[in-house]
């Protein structure tokens, strides 16, 4: 069975659905953003599968996907940062304590 | 591009189970070395698919600079969680685990029946590095190049907005 693109693109997508799925569920600010993560690192193989497959010269699904993963480190470093600021006042990671957010 | 069947499903497998393990584990600390793990198979996955670059960067950024980041939150915030939900191992839980691992051994098997030279690795990854990096440097520098300006101010604001937001807070 030769593997195809959407073999690489099934994986990408199951992975931003546990995503999704951890991001609705958890109860904890930090496993949100680390379920937020594991979404953006789904949305990163199906870009690299594209510059595979549909870009043999150009490479443009790989650049994207830089340019993704930096963003994603700035995204998670912003919202630590809003979390720390907010965890002095509510001392808690519970998220249903950070409805006014 | 390794285009191995034994590789992508052993590395597809891992990722989903790290990345199951890591939504639903009870204590954070897990979640995060699960997470830790699913990021490292990515890149594992990036390299397979013949992109070293994004291999690396993913491993560097997301296997370690995030990690870190994340753990000092969780240290600064260690005791504080009131949660109290998670991933209790039970009956469906291992039904669902068995299922999973059998499809996966199911599909190696069957790849292996059809094409049952994939078990050597023959196809060594071919890198022809100069078509790569002048690939890479016109997509950067020609053709993305408001993008790369862009996020090089984001991430210029980012690192002033916290220094202002430290001053403040002192």
């Amino acid at each position: 069975m030769e593997i195809t693109m959407y073999h690489y693109l099934f994986v990408g997508l199951v992975l931003f659905l546990i995503g999704v799925l951890g991001s609705i569920l958890a109860q904890n600010v930090i496993k949100v953003l680390i379920a937020i993560e594991i979404m953006l690192t789904g949305i990163n193989i199906n870009f690299v599968t594209f510059g595979t497959y549909c870009g043999a010269e150009s490479f443009d699904g790989y650049i994207i996907a830089l340019f993704y993963t930096g963003i994603g480190a700035v995204e998670l470093a912003i919202a630590l940062y809003i979390f720390y600021l907010m965890f002095q006042k509510k001392k808690s990671e519970n998220i249903e304590r950070y409805r006014e957010l | 591009m390794i285009n191995n069947p034994v590789i992508f499903y052993i590395s597809a497998a891992l990722i989903i189970f790290f990345a199951l393990f890591s939504v639903f584990s009870k204590k954070i600390i897990n979640s995060l070395l699960w997470s830790v793990l699913v990021f490292f198979t990515a890149a594992v996955i990036f390299y397979v698919l013949g992109s070293e670059y994004n291999a690396i960067i993913q491993a560097a950024i997301y296997g370690i600079a995030v990690p870190v980041l994340l753990g000092i939150s969780i240290m600064f915030s260690a005791g504080k969680d009131d949660s109290g939900k998670g991933f209790a191992i039970n009956f469906f839980a291992i039904i669902f685990a068995v299922v999973f691992t059998l499809f996966f051994i199911d599909a190696v098997v069957i790849s292996l029946m059809k094409q049952p030279e994939s078990f050597i690795l023959q196809e060594l990854p071919k890198v022809n590095f100069y078509d790569v990096i002048s690939s890479f440097v016109k997509g950067l520098f020609i053709n993305y190049v408001w993008a790369f300006e862009l996020m090089g101010l984001l991430l210029t604001v980012t690192i002033a907005g916290i220094a202002v937001f430290k001053r403040k807070g002192a």
